[in-house]
């Protein structure tokens, strides 16, 4: 009598029933040898399912956690790159679709950047004055006469920015307003020579 | 089959599937062992089965979006995990003893003296063998499931699976006298 072989022996738990498979049952049933064959073969895949769970040495958490984190820097680099490339792309388009707004808003955005920085040069040189409290100070007629000058000066540049500022329509005049910004700039630099300085040197 | 039951299961995938870094270390606290386990049963050394446990995670969180909430969610990582040990040992091209030559050498031909336990058997097969072993006889997997992930047939899976028991059957010494 032939024996099942292994391959018959497994097939025999395979779901599905493969051609022989009724055939091998039938011996099955009637040979000792190969039933003791497959009680063994089961016994061992049993075995096979109650060895012991093997457990990592070390803990690897930490290196998948900083590879997720640089994963996800990079994903939101690349997310911001393609944002400010669309950006660019719609301002591009904006741009070529006004011809003529590109040379007025290049001047325009460079007015306003130097407009701003005399602004705040303006405000810097205000501040030193008030440190300097001249009101609080005794000084001589020339000087008293030197700083009023100065402050009416002042005004009427402040007088004329205002007008600037509410009459010239958008985009024009930005370079006007920067000159006058200027000239505020240097007249408070000179009534800061005045008050805090040296009246002397002042030689208007 | 053994499952892996995590406590708020459902709770600790959405909050992983919204990026929540602390979801990603509970889903890895569950499932280490397990995965381990399954990857050191398929490979060869301990340095590759802890490189597969560590992709396999970086896998689960990248991709948890794509798990189905009805399906077992161990049985997706163990997926991702055994895919992830088999493309691992077709990397390294452990070619040894892979592919088991069509005649099986005799039982007396080999050390049946020496009687091994079972994890000293399992561990002496070739990987391949091995791996077809411990996915069918342990993890469940079919042969049509196996032959997918190794890209072979089932066929293949089969007759690696009984060449593989001829051996452990010896080494363990479990010969019939007939």
């Amino acid at each position: 009598m032939t024996h099942l072989t292994m391959d018959q022996l497994l097939e025999l738990d395979e779901p599905g029933l493969e051609p022989g498979t009724a055939q091998a049952r039938a011996h099955l049933t009637a040979c000792a040898a190969c039933r003791a064959e497959y009680e063994r073969l089961r016994q061992r895949q049993a075995r096979l399912r109650a060895l012991p769970t093997l457990r990592p040495a070390r803990d690897r958490w930490p290196v998948v956690a900083q590879r997720l984190a640089v994963e996800r820097r990079r994903r939101l680099v690349q997310r911001a790159a393609v944002a400010i490339s669309a950006i660019a792309a719609l301002l591009l388009l904006a741009v070529s679709l006004r011809p003529a707004a590109p040379a007025r808003d290049v001047e325009g955005f460079a007015a306003e950047a130097q407009i701003a920085d005399l602004m705040e040069r303006s405000r810097a040189l205000e501040a030193a004055i008030g440190a300097a409290q001249p009101d609080q100070r005794v000084v001589d007629g020339r000087t008293i006469g030197v700083a009023t000058d100065l402050e009416a000066r002042i005004a009427d540049l402040d007088r004329m920015l205002e007008v600037q500022e509410l009459d010239a329509p958008p985009g024009r005049g930005d370079m006007q307003r920067v000159q006058l910004w200027r000239e505020r700039v240097g007249l408070l630099n000179a009534l800061v020579d005045v008050h805090v300085t040296n009246a002397r040197n002042v030689g208007l | 089959m053994e499952s892996y039951p995590l406590a708020n299961a459902e709770s600790v995938v959405a909050r992983a599937r919204s990026g929540d870094p602390a979801a990603f270390e509970a889903l890895y606290r569950a499932f280490e062992s397990p995965v381990y386990n399954l990857a050191r049963r398929i490979c060869r050394t301990t340095e590759d089965a802890e490189d597969v446990l560590q992709e396999t995670f970086f896998e689960v969180c990248r991709s948890i979006g794509q798990f189905r909430a009805e399906g077992s969610l161990w049985g997706w990582i163990r997926t991702i995990t055994a895919s992830k040990a088999l493309m691992r040992l077709r990397r390294n091209k452990y070619r040894d003893a892979d592919e088991l030559p069509d005649e099986v050498p005799s039982a007396k031909r080999e050390d049946t003296a020496l009687r091994m336990d079972l994890e000293a058997a399992l561990e002496r097969l070739g990987e391949t063998s091995r791996a077809v072993v411990w996915l069918h006889d342990v993890e469940g997997y079919t042969h049509d499931e196996i032959a997918g992930m190794m890209g072979r047939t089932a066929s293949f899976s089969k007759s690696q699976l009984a060449r593989a028991h001829v051996r452990l059957r010896g080494w363990l010494g479990e010969e019939s006298a007939s």
